[in-house]
């Protein structure tokens, strides 16, 4: 019974980081926008929809729609300067921004507990299932949601909002001189992604129904990118692909550590050593990742009708 | 058309441009040509919006074009292309060509979600079109190609062809045949000849060839050291002593 | 807090935080990248001083000097084996941006591995403090304001009066320029991280010293380090000693400012005092760095 439950718990936690990846794939590898910060997505996700649950008392739903929308605005606000910043130096100030997003989750206690974070989040449906089997609930639900998201967001990226969008990453000054507004088009590209970081966020704070500022740590963001460069930057597949990989490392070796008597600190650090070294061997090896960005083919179907 | 009144750009002490004033009409095609470094390209970039001016005015069809951004210049009808072809390696030929068409649908993540029906019926529009635009230019073949892979002479011609999918009303081509060999060069100037008589726009080239100039070009500006040399028909020019020695004796 | 605490504190500060910029601002100008990993090449360099201080009982200062080499030659070992071939390229400087954040997270853990994440202490005998102008300094700290200057001075002749340094500030103006002068760029910037290293294992055993050593110092001070480096000019090393100081400074001032006197403006209220809360101290620096990058990135000084 315990590994039912391991696995079910080790899925849902992929579901949730599989969105993560996918969001900032979408900035990385589509947009081109180099994204140190992701991990305020997922702050300010959980703790808009834990707290609006808990202090206000709205239906689930909506506290998960704020949650998103919140996320979303401040994917707005993040891409206002990368028209006026060069890429490195927006990178180093996404991260300053999500660290400073922490200190004041952590700072703020009469807003979001301090340090104590939030505590017993309600969870979505709780009445109609057993205790025992609402995890698996949980589990369905996440995967819908990361399927909802893995459609949508391929029909964006083969749409022409994509063919932008990824002209962009290549090549922005072409993109203006063909009449695109760039800045337009970051701007909506970091707040698709900003919803799809609170999404997870949101699921993520109603799963284990206690969050605190520990939980958004910058490490969150480097793991992040470790999926994105494992699985493969400019498609979903490579995220989700990413997303398994790495959080089934981290989840396994947690677990490894009780047989091999190894501390806790000693796990954690070889953990994350290793994680480091596979960013550095796959972006110095293999920087498309695992899998590649694929060629857009559908116009060869054309060539047969034509 | 295009009217430029003592245009001033300067990169520090260098005067790049310095009070050029010249006038493009609609429906031909003029030329712009000068020794290296006399400012033909950095016209094209204070014109097109990607360097900002330091002095003049710059009329687009009555309107003040100065100041605005690139991309917002490019809406307004004025389209160009650079010096260097650019052809973005992960995307095709093919849409490059739609990447460029003038009315998308889908192009914001709300109605790539939720018109798709009519998003996919402007994309068949622009589909047609483009194909068009590929056989005039003889690159059908090369459709499914990765433009990156593509010869420099065929992205000089994917360039042209983007830019036509633009519909502008005027369109600044920087030395379209430079680096291209001679065959391609005939090619180009007939596809630009063509296109030009079918779609009646205006076109003002940067050249280098003479050959180029005078078979397609209406009107002929010069400029040396940032200032406008000499104007006239490419007859004229050729004959402009002046020219010669810029072009001889000169830089 | 006394005005010339907070002063004195802010050049302390500011002397540790300087020698670290100034080898971010070198990696930053010359090679074209961000190098997130820097901090952490500093407290490699402070463990190392630790271990042969603490327990193998070598002088302070050797060990120091020791530290100081063996990170040096790391740091050239590191550039050789990861940053030399994408450099060689021509690759994306955000690949090895990339790259960096993954040393970053490799050797922090690494040094967590090693040395475990027990806080260490240099074991300095707490002497009493002066007491200048009403504020109070240690023998230490008097130190470290001594060491950060005379450092600041040795680079200053370094990058002047040397023929190395002739070279290096060749190399940052024009790099292509340079090489078709008959200089030996790779040999150039194998010397560069050799400094850049030298001089953040100085900075980093500094502030070991005066607080305590635990692997996450890499980490903690990084944003800092950087933000002093932005604010001085990426390329200017005196751009770079003064960034840290006005870090330092507004660290220090941010938290003593009691803004009460805003609030009580109007007559309307009559609150006590309002301070920043302590636990907003780290931020000070990440705001700083947002702001600075939202103003003026390329720094407030100009380049040299």
């Amino acid at each position: 019974m315990p590994i039912i439950n391991f696995f079910i718990y080790l899925l849902t936690m992929v579901g949730i980081y599989g969105l993560l990846a996918m969001s900032l794939n979408f900035q990385v590898g589509f947009a081109g926008l180099i994204n140190f910060g992701q991990v305020a997505f997922f702050c300010i996700g959980a703790y808009t929809s834990s707290l609006l649950a808990t202090k206000v008392g709205i239906p689930l739903p909506f506290c998960f729609a704020g949650g998103m929308a919140l996320s979303g605005l401040f994917g707005y606000l993040m891409s206002i300067p990368t028209r006026s910043l060069k890429s490195d130096y927006w990178a180093i100030a996404t991260l300053a921004t999500a660290e400073v997003i922490r200190l004041i989750a952590l700072n703020e206690g009469w807003l979001t507990g301090g340090p104590f974070g939030v505590m017993t989040i309600p969870q979505p449906f709780q009445f109609l299932f057993s205790r025992d089997s609402y995890p698996l609930f949980y589990l369905v639900l996440v995967l819908i949601c990361v399927l909802l998201i893995y459609f949508a967001l391929s029909l964006l990226s083969d749409s022409p909002f994509g063919r932008d969008v990824k002209t962009i990453r290549d090549d922005e000054e072409l993109c203006l001189s063909l009449g695109k507004n760039t800045r337009q088009i970051k701007l909506q590209a970091m707040v698709v992604a900003g919803m799809v970081g609170g999404l997870a966020g949101a699921l993520f704070a109603h799963y284990i129904t206690f969050i605190s500022p520990e939980n958004f740590r910058p490490i969150e963001t480097f793991l992040m990118w470790a999926m994105i460069i494992v699985g493969g930057r400019g498609n979903h597949a490579g995220a989700i692909l990413g997303a398994v990989i790495i959080e089934l490392f981290n989840v396994s070796t947690r677990f490894i550590g009780e047989y091999v008597s190894l501390s806790p600190d000693v796990m954690a650090s070889l953990r994350m050593l290793i994680i480091g070294l596979l960013i550095i061997l796959f972006i110095s090896y293999r920087p498309e990742g695992l899998i590649k960005e694929k060629k857009k083919v559908y116009y060869l179907k054309r060539r047969d009708g034509e | 058309m295009l009217k430029i009144k003592d245009l001033q750009k300067n990169f520090g002490s260098l005067r790049a441009l310095d009070r050029v004033s010249l006038e493009v009409e609609g429906d031909s095609i003029f030329g712009l040509i000068g020794p290296n470094g006399s400012g033909k390209t950095t016209l094209f970039n204070v014109v097109s919006g990607f360097y900002e001016k330091d002095g003049g005015e710059i009329l687009f069809k009555g309107e003040r074009v100065d100041g605005l951004t690139p991309d917002g210049i490019a809406r307004k009808g004025l389209c160009r292309t650079f010096q260097i072809a650019k052809a973005p390696e992960k995307l095709t030929v093919l849409e490059n060509m739609m990447l460029a068409a003038k009315e998308q649908h889908g192009e914001n993540p709300f109605s790539a979600l939720f018109t798709r029906r009519r998003t996919a019926r402007v994309e068949r529009e622009n589909l047609d079109r483009a194909m068009e635009l590929l056989e005039v230019l003889q690159l059908v073949d090369l459709k499914n190609e990765y433009a990156g892979d593509l010869s420099g002479g065929q992205k000089k011609l994917l360039s042209l062809g983007r830019v036509f999918m633009l519909q502008p009303d005027m369109i600044l081509l920087d030395e379209p045949t430079a680096g291209v060999n001679p065959t391609l060069t005939m090619q180009l100037m007939k596809a630009i000849k063509e296109l030009q008589q079918r779609e009646h726009k205006s076109v003002f080239i940067i050249e280098h060839s003479m050959k180029v100039i005078s078979s397609i070009c209406d009107k002929v500006y010069v400029l040396n050291f940032g200032k406008k040399m000499a104007e006239g028909t490419p007859a004229e020019i050729q004959k402009n002593e002046k020219v010669l020695e810029a072009y001889l004796g000169g830089a | 807090m006394e005005f010339s605490q907070i002063i004195v504190n802010s050049l302390i500060r500011g002397s540790e935080l300087s020698l670290l910029a100034i080898g971010l601002t070198m990696v930053f100008d010359i090679l074209k990248f961000s190098n997130f990993a820097h901090a952490d090449y500093a407290v490699l360099g402070a463990f190392l001083a630790y271990t042969f201080n603490q327990v193998f009982g070598i002088n302070l200062l050797i060990a120091i000097v020791l530290a100081a080499l063996f990170t040096g030659l790391f740091g050239i070992a590191i550039d050789r084996i990861l940053f030399k071939r994408l450099r060689v390229i021509g690759a994306n400087p955000v690949s090895l941006m990339i790259i960096s954040m993954g040393i970053e997270i490799a050797l922090r853990n690494m040094l967590r591995l090693i040395w475990t994440s027990e806080i260490k202490t240099y074991a300095i005998a707490i002497r009493k403090p002066f007491e200048i102008l009403g504020a109070r300094i240690t023998p230490l700290q008097i130190k470290i304001v001594l060491v950060g200057f005379l450092s600041m001075v040795a680079f200053h002749i370094l990058l002047h009066k040397t023929k190395f340094g002739k070279s290096l500030r060749a190399i940052s103006d024009n790099r292509v320029l340079a090489s078709a002068c008959a200089i030996d760029s790779e040999k150039m910037i194998t010397w560069m991280w050799f400094l850049a290293c030298a001089y953040g294992v100085i900075g980093g055993t500094m502030i070991a010293m005066e607080h305590v050593l635990y692997p996450r110092l890499g980490f903690d001070i990084l944003i800092p380090v950087f933000c002093a480096t932005i604010l001085g000019g990426i390329g200017n090393p005196y751009g770079a000693m003064v960034g840290a100081l006005i870090l330092a400074f507004a660290e220090n001032i941010v938290l003593a400012l009691d803004l009460s006197w805003l609030i009580n403006l109007g007559g309307f209220f009559n609150v006590h005092s309002i301070q920043i809360s302590t636990g907003y101290k780290p931020a000070i620096s990440f705001v700083m760095l947002i702001i600075i990058l939202l103003w003026k990135p390329t720094g407030i000084l100009r380049k040299k």
